[in-house]
């Protein structure tokens, strides 16, 4: 950047000293020593890379954007019963046919979700999920959303299809007791 | 001679029945007469009167329930003694129909199509009565009153509750 | 009708005077949505959906409802219209609710579909919504009130269509409702209910998803299924049904059965039966491994290997030490053309015994003898067709019951008569429901038949009505049979002929000379060019005699002459109510799908795909021929063909003699290169199959390629040598007139093996008791005390 830097620099100044400017020289060279003087303060600076694996902390150094789109996580409504209906929607968006769904009729004593239908399976092949986020955007009840897990490689392809059980967040504490009892023993 | 035989309803329906049936050019034209001559007899259309009704004029209970359904004024459960109608339509409202209509739940104690406990009132709002000219209008089965305030309704509850009512059975 | 000429949307259209407007832009591709409308059944005029300009009418008129006229000039599409239709939608989703993700309708939703296209997602209305709970009505129909849009296509279906009438409208205004015919008064547990055919014919007519199927409900969506167009097992009328399939860990599992593409001769009627009752192929106590009796008595799952090579060696050393007439075999009358050809070929040929019946439910031989050579007045053939039915102007009904034992026949036939305005002529000893349609009724003494047919000689009002009839259909109900239904026929010279069977391929199984007295299309077995042939392909020469039928075989198996029995599909224990013990000294091999009556007697039990889960082709009750298609698949079970097959291999036979397939087999007198001849010659071989599977023909490379046998009945079958491929394999139907001329006469004096299978329009037969669904129906009919219909007068 240097070289090319001086000879602009040159050149800029010859056509100066057509127009007769001869303060544009040390404008140049006052430029360079600015840049060159940022190159050299950053060079003394201490390295600031992620500590993944060494941090601290759960995700032990990773640090993510919020939008970052990791594992897929199933999400459950105020009353800890399972948001997903069963709808095929993210099934029909995947563009990599990687979800399966099977579909169930909740029952007056056995209630998973809160509409009629709950998915009795629902598999995420991570084989082949490209993380694209459109299941995201094609969930109508907001059921499914890219949570920020990212250590999915494994040497074991069979371990890379996510059941339900895999995908689905736990039962948030502070709910009414009645209704986190239900939920675990539904669970 | 009744074409039915054991018929729910007294001789004299039973033998008006028999006549209805067949002065129609359609037999199931004499399906909404029935059902109102069977609710003046009954007190209610009955499900007894119904199948009695679709076997009269060969329909299928189902068409019978379909056209008594339809009419407000037909009505499957049993009613009190004497069946307050208060009218809420346009002439009636401005003219102090839902005063009237709060007047009568208050000294009743019931609401829009409920019985008081001794059985003698039932209450119920309806639409145009037909007497717009003398709003507001009141309607007792088939009596009717107009011109009425809460002072005067109370009147003629008193009436009735003392079986001086015109209408009584 | 003379034809006029009009003007849609700047196109010059031409139609028959009295068109529908609706129908007449739907042939010239331009489609006007409605939701009341639908083909067949009476105008509604509720929805106004189906608004278009008309000019120099002052409104927007109803396209449904508007009968195309000379000159007129209709706009279909503009700003106005659109806003109108949108104003309609907003109207109809006012308390319509959004639970399009859980709606069994969601994705094949005409409201969803019309929504989308109009863009009226956002509503003025924005009180709350009036919810109502589910109704069940019977195990088959539910109804969601906020999701009904009263288009009164239920109402309508089961009026005119059904002619059940069990669903009506009730209240008024917004507040009307579909009901159904029992009143939560008069019903046990107080819920409104259904007293009716449970055929579930509304749920199709529905356009959204207020009536839901009992079977289908929240399983899956509609896209995720693959679709497959086969036949019904149940009865012998021939319906295509499209199945609905999904893969699950077991193969793949059928969860839903229609007909909206309105194929087949059945357009989009199923019954009860050919709607829900698929499910008994996911019984659990389907048999999914092959089981062998061991010494100890107990039958037990084996290999297949050991139990086919137990089987066939054991067959094969009875046939040597004891005879070939000492084996019987007995078809199935649900298997396919293919297999019951090859069932009798592999009687014949490899056993070498005419040993062959299987259970008969109506007289199809009676009928192919009395019918041979003769003609109707303009010389067509004498045998009636599903479509005869659907289109005679007339039409005989002489005994039996379409109602409950046919349905789509008496479909057919109130169709005729409410669209064409068909005469129907009842003869029953019943009053049957058909009844209601007929123009005239002749009761009958109970076997009192044939006297029936003599008074059709003498000169009453139903006898001089009926022979003034041109063209006469007369279906026969399986009353009739042997020498009345001879003299029936010969007392109507000049009407087509067709006989109710029970169950998909009762015909077939008989054209497929599934019969111990005849060989495949009715041929004789002395001297037909068939009888050489199989003399020549067989290890010993077909025998001239005829063989043992079905009680006859009994009957030696109590004698102690029976050594050896092969059941294919069929449980003749129970159905002719045969003792158990008459089998204690046979050797059986039972090919089914459940631990039957007679299974429960074998020595080897090979479980058998049904006719759901294999290819091949179905002759209906009218000879009409139809394709069946591989739809659902069980892990563990194989299909009848196939076993047959392999059963003959470890027999011993030359499987090649049995099956004609692979290279250098072609078929003498078949034109087509089916692919056999190719070999490996690489591009030339490609090409080929390019052409082959787009002609939805496939190279008959495997013994177990039911095509190969396909091609020999159509080579060796009278009949069904007129068979043109292409037509079967789009799967259309066609029908089959069996043997032309030829056909031998058919000894006098044999025993009458006609049993009717009696079932109704909730059983079919030994598979009622593995299906869920029908138990259930037959309880909740059961639990309706009093009868909702009107009855027959």
């Amino acid at each position: 950047m240097g070289y090319f830097g001086l000879r602009s620099a040159v050149k800029i100044s010859q056509r100066a000293s057509y127009t007769g400017d001869h303060m544009s020289i040390i404008k140049n060279v006052t430029a360079i020593a600015k840049g060159m003087g940022i190159t050299l303060r950053e060079g003394f600076q201490p390295t600031e890379v992620e500590n993944y694996p060494d941090g601290k902390g759960p995700l032990r150094g990773a640090r993510l954007e919020q939008r970052f789109r990791g594992k897929h996580e199933l999400q459950r409504d105020e009353n800890g019963l399972e948001k997903c209906v069963a709808c095929f929607l993210c099934a029909a968006a995947c563009p990599s046919n990687c979800i399966y769904i099977e579909a169930a009729e909740n029952t007056e004593t056995v209630r998973i979700s809160s509409a009629e239908r709950y998915a009795k399976v629902y598999n995420i092949d991570y084989n082949r999920c490209i993380f694209c986020g459109y299941c995201v955007e094609a969930c109508p009840t907001d059921a499914i959303t890219h949570g920020h897990g990212f250590e999915l490689a494994s040497l074991n392809a069979t371990s890379m299809v996510m059941r339900k059980e895999d995908l689905l967040v736990s039962i948030k504490t502070g709910l009414p007791d009645a209704n986190k009892v239900h939920a675990e023993a539904v669970s | 001679m009744s074409t039915i035989p054991n018929s729910i309803f007294t001789p004299a329906t039973a033998a008006r029945f028999d006549k209805l049936a067949t002065i129609y050019p359609v037999k199931r034209s004499a399906l909404v007469p029935m059902l109102l001559y069977a609710q003046d007899d009954l007190g209610y259309v009955s499900d007894a009167a119904i199948s009695e009704i679709a076997k009269r004029l060969d329909l299928l209970e189902l068409d019978v329930r379909n056209v008594l359904s339809y009419y407000s004024m037909l009505r499957t459960a049993p009613v009190g003694k004497y069946n307050v109608q208060v009218c809420t339509n346009i002439s009636c409202m401005l003219r102090g129909g839902f005063e009237l209509l709060d007047h009568c739940k208050k000294t009743l104690h019931i609401g829009h199509k409920e019985t008081t406990a001794d059985g003698m009132f039932s209450l119920e709002e309806v639409e145009c009565i037909g007497a717009c000219c003398w709003a507001p209008a009141v309607q007792v089965n088939y009596d009717f009153h107009e011109d009425l305030t809460p002072a005067k309704m109370d009147a003629v509850l008193a009436d009735y509750r003392e079986g001086r009512g015109k209408d009584v059975k | 009708m003379p034809d006029v000429n009009f003007i849609v949307d700047g196109k010059k259209l031409t139609a028959p005077a009295g068109t529908l407007l609706i129908d007449a832009c739907k042939s010239a591709g331009i489609e006007i949505p409605a939701f009341c409308y639908y083909p067949g059944l009476s105008l509604q005029a509720a929805c106004r959906m189906c608004v278009v300009r008309i000019e120099k009418a002052p409104k927007l008129g109803t396209a449904c409802t508007t009968t195309v006229a000379e000159g007129m000039n209709v706009t279909t599409e503009s700003p106005e219209i659109a806003q109108a239709r949108k104003a309609t939608l907003q109207l109809l989703l006012g308390n319509h609710p959004l639970d399009c993700p859980v709606c069994d309708a969601g994705g094949e939703c005409e409201l969803q579909d019309m929504t989308f296209k109009y863009g009226a997602a956002d509503s003025f209305y924005a009180e709350p919504k009036n919810h109502r709970e589910e109704q069940k009505w019977s195990p088959v129909v539910y109804f969601d009130r906020p999701r009904c849009i009263l288009c009164y296509r239920c109402v309508r279906m089961c009026g005119e269509g059904m002619d059940i009438f069990a669903l009506g409208v009730q209240n008024r205004g917004s507040s009307s409702i579909i009901a159904p015919n029992v009143a939560p008064s008069e019903s046990p547990d107080h819920m409104a209910a259904l007293d009716c055919e449970q055929c579930g014919m509304c749920i199709d007519a529905c356009p959204v998803g207020a009536l839901t199927s009992g079977t289908y409900r929240y399983k899956t969506r509609p896209w995720e299924m693959n679709h497959v167009a086969t036949v019904c097992t149940h009865c012998g009328d021939g319906c295509k049904t499209t199945l609905g399939v999904r893969s699950v860990n077991e193969g793949s599992e059928i969860v839903r059965g229609d007909n909206r593409d309105k194929s087949g001769m059945n357009g989009d009627f199923l019954c009860n039966k050919g709607r829900y009752a698929f499910d008994f192929a996911n019984n659990i106590e389907r048999l999914s491994s092959p089981l062998v009796r061991q010494s100890d008595g107990k039958l037990k799952p084996v290999s297949w290997e050991e139990a086919l090579t137990f089987a066939g060696k054991k067959l094969r050393e009875l046939r040597d030490a004891k005879g070939a007439n000492s084996i019987g075999v007995i078809g199935s009358n649900r298997t396919t053309n293919e297999e019951s050809y090859l069932l009798q070929k592999f009687a014949r040929t490899v056993i070498g015994t005419n040993n062959i019946d299987h259970h008969r439910t109506a007289d199809f031989v009676t009928l192919a003898t009395a019918l041979q050579g003769t003609t109707t007045a303009d010389g067509k053939p004498r045998f009636a067709s599903q479509r005869c039915v659907e289109k005679s102007p007339a039409i005989l009904l002489i005994g039996g019951d379409p109602t409950n034992e046919a349905p789509l026949t008496a479909w057919n036939i109130r169709t005729n008569v409410r669209l064409n305005k068909a005469r129907l002529y009842v003869a029953n000893h019943q009053d049957i429901k058909l009844k209601r349609q007929a123009k005239a009724f002749a009761p009958v003494a109970e076997f009192g038949y044939a006297a029936f047919i003599d008074s059709l000689a003498s000169a009453n009002d139903f006898s001089t009505a009926v022979k003034a009839e041109e063209k006469l259909v007369v279906v026969v109900g399986n009353e009739l049979r042997g020498g009345e239904l001879a003299k029936l026929i010969a007392a109507l010279p000049h009407a087509k002929f067709a006989l109710l069977a029970d169950y998909a391929n009762s015909r077939g199984a008989s054209d497929m000379g599934v019969l111990p007295d005849v060989l495949p299309g009715y041929q004789s077995l002395k001297g037909s060019t068939l009888a050489s042939e199989y003399g020549a392909a067989g290890q010993s020469q077909v025998a001239d005699a005829p063989g043992l039928d079905l009680l006859g075989m009994f009957d030696a198996a109590s004698a102690g002459h029976l050594s050896a029995l092969y059941v294919v599909g069929s449980n003749p224990i129970k159905r002719f109510g045969i003792d158990a013990s008459a089998l204690k000294n046979t050797f059986v091999i039972v090919q089914d799908m459940f631990l039957t009556e007679t299974a429960v007697l074998a020595d080897v039990v090979f479980p058998a795909a049904n006719l759901y889960e294999k290819a091949g082709s179905v002759t209906n009750s009218y000879g009409d021929l139809q394709l069946v298609a591989k739809a659902a698949d069980k892990a563990g079970v194989r299909s009848d063909f196939e076993l047959i097959v392999r059963l003959a291999d470890k027999f011993g036979h030359d499987v090649k003699t049995l099956v004609p397939f692979g290279k250098g087999l072609r078929a003498a007198g078949m034109s087509g290169d089916m692919g056999q001849t190719r070999g490996a010659q690489s591009g030339e071989a490609d090409r080929h199959s390019v052409w082959l599977t787009a002609n939805n023909l496939e190279p008959k490379l495997s013994p177990f390629d039911p095509f190969a046998i396909l091609d020999e009945i159509q080579r060796v079958v009278p009949g069904y040598d007129k068979l043109l491929r292409l037509q079967l394999l789009s799967g259309n139907d066609q029908h089959i007139a069996p043997a032309a001329s030829g056909l031998v006469q058919i000894q006098t004096g044999r025993k009458d093996l006609v049993l009717p299978a009696a079932d109704t329009l909730f059983t079919s037969g030994s598979l009622t008791r593995f299906s869920p669904m029908l138990q259930d129906v037959q309880r909740h009919q059961a639990s309706e005390h009093t009868d909702h219909l009107a009855s027959a007068d």
